[in-house]
């Protein structure tokens, strides 16, 4: 989902507040290796050598470069790997833990969870569990549980990953201060030099500033992902859209233009549609809104689940559907009762002429 | 695994996982030491080093300071530094593979410069430098080692499956002039350790190596210890300085080899290793003191793995470098010495040999696997 820009705030220079001295791997070594990885274990794969631990392990990398490089084709190949990982390993617990991480992006939240039950059963570590179990109630509007999920692995291993977690569970629940306190205090536990761990909590924080209308502080984070990890779609995507926003349009546009000819998730045409029709270019703009809403129909048809909140906002936009818009509104929150989901319901109820009800 | 994943963070990011560390004096070349820095388990082809992290070796005068039960190194607050830090990598290789350059900085003024994967390396007055992808020289079975800790019986076969057949991972070579880069000065006894550390202004030691396995092997296990039966201690250990542990964990490192070391002591049904009145094996101080200690006045010979120490608890004269040689068996050494302290027949993990042994030259470790098999995967 794109957050609303709410304001035009002065932007001071990027990244400035970021300290410059916390020093990661760069991206392009990152991910050279992290596709090296990949390529090796995908050959193994295929030579039917990969080990069940190999399997789980290549399910997570092709996981990682899809969040990198915003790869919805690699999600995919992540949840392919998986199910044939549990067909074939079906008393592995890191079999059943790879499906769920894999289903949960996909949000089957209620198959990952009962994946994750199995993986339990079957003695995969609680603690891991517990882990994406938090994530996915917290995906899901349960919030009250995740917190008290997030708060044991807080008390058990105070790290870059609980309080990254605690951190996103109060930027959601809209709590600024004290998620900046956790974001705060999960980037000074950092003791790696993986830029991966960093840029993603980084960008969450930048999302979080976005969706409480500070372009500045949004801009100062994302920029710092970004930095870090020169290939992250998502933070390029997010960054171009507060550039136009500041009126910078043509680079945003540049961007956005490179984003959606090389990304398979339509989030970025999207954009591209929506400022290029602000901007009065309808040709362009309508070349980009009938990709956009091509590749839509293309996920919503795979994955209905997963795409409904971020395809209902095109048709809001972009694709100028409501009633389209509505229903995949309604199917949104058939998956996961989060404010912000009862938000864009309400939204595209507006929108379609009538009050959902809610 | 010698040092193999040797905590969460080496597994979280295998590029500063530091894998193994050999010292040994040049076998065709006498007055040359040489330092060899492996990183990257099963490292993939076109790995890259991390241009965050500094690779390093410090190297300390060190002498024997006491023999016989107490044996005991003192090391000197003396120190060198050898440190190889990597740029990001730029394209211009062959089929547009992307090139990348390193500098190998030593604390005694020489500075040289390397492309990886040159076999050919760079030099400087006293120093010369490799860093590339290699295979693995290591050999183990990690399966039977897994089970003899599980059924707490001696579990290796022979043969023995060698779960790093073939596998890759990224080289630092360092072959050194001894009297040009240390002078004469210094006694013939050095201790090394090696480090990744995380670069610029706020430094961290991410890993350390001093002696192969003392974290996967003698720390790994918890199940004994009492004091701290859930702490995954490696990663704390991981972060010590080797040349001075601070207080905060001292204890904990303590208990847990308190605890291991008599398990391993009980495999062959004796006890080889009798603990003091309060509890402490006869090991556990040496063994914390975690660095190689090598003498660049006695000959490489195979086998020279913990002579030196082997020799100090017995109260003689070692008569090889110690050190630690790229085809030593040296997993068959460090068992013997904790299940019968050299007092029975050999333990053997029943392989013997590398994939592939080491050269003789420069950069000794022989050039990487290109279709490596799966990592971790039993191989006769």
């Amino acid at each position: 989902m794109t957050p609303a820009l709410k304001c035009g705030a002065t932007i001071a220079s990027t990244g400035a507040a970021v300290d410059r001295e916390f020093v990661t791997t760069a991206g392009v070594i990152a991910l050279v290796n992290l596709q090296a990885q990949i390529d090796g274990q995908e050959r193994q794969l295929r030579a039917g050598r990969l080990t069940t631990p190999g399997r789980v392990e290549l399910v997570d990398l092709v996981s990682l470069r899809g969040q990198v490089l915003g790869r919805i084709s690699d999600y995919e190949r992540a949840e392919e790997l998986a199910e044939q990982l549990v067909d074939d390993a079906p008393g592995s617990g890191l079999a059943f833990l790879a499906r769920a991480r894999a289903r949960a992006r996909f949000h089957r939240f209620a198959e990952a969870l009962a994946d994750l039950d199995v993986a339990q059963r079957l003695g995969a570590d609680p603690a891991v569990l517990d882990a994406e179990r938090a994530a996915t109630f917290q995906a899901i509007g349960r919030y009250d549980d995740a917190l008290a999920l997030h708060r044991e692995a807080v008390e058990r291993r105070a790290d870059l990953n609980s309080l990254g977690a605690m951190a996103t569970l109060y930027a959601e629940r809209g709590e600024i201060a004290a998620a900046e306190r956790f974001f705060e205090e999960s980037r000074e536990r950092y003791r790696g030099v993986s830029p991966f761990p960093l840029a993603f909590l980084d960008f969450q924080r930048g999302l979080m500033w976005l969706a409480h209308g500070d372009l500045h502080q949004a801009r100062v984070w994302l920029a710092d992902a970004y930095r870090r990890l020169p290939y992250y779609a998502a933070a390029a995507g997010h960054l171009a859209e507060i550039e136009a926003a500041l009126g910078d349009t043509e680079a945003a546009l540049d961007q956005l233009r490179s984003l959606a000819t090389s990304s398979d998730d339509p989030d970025y045409a999207t954009s591209l549609a929506r400022i290029l029709r602000e901007e009065g270019r309808a040709e362009e703009a309508h070349e980009w809104r009938v990709k956009a809403a091509t590749r839509y129909e293309e996920l919503i048809a795979r994955h209905a689940a997963a795409f409904a909140d971020h395809a209902a906002e095109f048709w809001l936009e972009a694709g100028a559907d409501p009633q389209r818009a509505l229903w995949l509104a309604q199917k949104n929150v058939e998956v996961r009762q989060t404010p912000r989901a009862y938000e864009l319901l309400r939204h595209a109820a507006q929108a379609s002429g009538g009050a959902a009800a809610v | 695994m010698s040092d193999h994943a040797s905590g969460p963070r080496a597994v979280a990011d295998p590029v500063v996982d530091i894998t193994d560390m050999y010292v040994f004096p040049s076998p065709e070349r006498p007055g040359i030491l040489v330092l060899v820095l492996n990183v990257f388990p099963s490292a993939p082809a076109g790995a890259l080093f991390s241009d965050a992290v500094d690779y390093r070796f410090r190297v300390r005068p060190a002498v024997i300071a006491s023999s016989g039960a107490a044996a005991a190194f003192a090391v000197s607050e003396d120190e060198y530094t050898f440190n190889c830090r990597f740029a990001a990598p730029r394209e211009g290789g062959t089929g547009g593979q992307l090139v990348q350059e390193g500098t190998c900085t030593a604390s005694t003024g020489q500075v040289v410069s390397v492309r990886v994967n040159d076999e050919q390396g760079g030099q400087a007055e006293g120093l010369r430098v490799f860093a590339g992808a290699r295979m693995d020289p290591f050999f183990f079975d990690g399966m039977r080692a897994v089970q003899t800790i599980m059924t707490q019986k001696l579990a290796f076969a022979k043969p023995g499956n060698n779960t790093n057949f073939g596998q890759n991972c990224l080289s630092m070579v360092i072959e050194l002039e001894v009297a040009t880069v240390f002078g004469a000065k210094n006694s013939p006894l050095f201790a090394v350790v090696g480090e990744t550390m995380r670069a610029g202004s706020i430094t961290i030691r991410l890993e350390r190596f001093g002696r192969p396995e003392v974290k996967n092997v003698i720390l790994f296990p918890k199940g004994f210890d009492a004091v701290n039966r859930d702490l995954e201690i490696r990663d704390l250990y991981n972060q010590e300085d080797a040349f001075k542990l601070g207080p905060s964990y001292l204890g904990a490192y303590r208990a847990r080899m308190n605890a291991n070391l008599p398990f391993y002591d009980r495999l062959d049904g004796k006890t080889d290793w009798p603990l003091d009145a309060n509890g402490t094996h006869p090991l556990t101080e040496l063994l914390l003191a975690d660095f190689m200690v090598v003498d660049v006045a006695k000959p490489l010979a195979d086998h020279s793995f913990l002579e030196i120490e082997r020799m100090m608890l017995k109260g003689v004269t070692h008569e090889t470098c110690g050190g630690r040689w790229l085809n030593d068996d040296s997993m068959d050494i460090l068992l013997t010495t904790l299940v019968n302290a050299g007092n029975g027949p050999p333990v053997s993990i029943g392989i013997g040999q590398a994939t592939i042994p080491a050269t003789r030259s420069f950069p000794y470790v022989v050039p990487p696997n290109p279709n490596p098999p799966p990592a971790g995967r039993p191989h006769a």
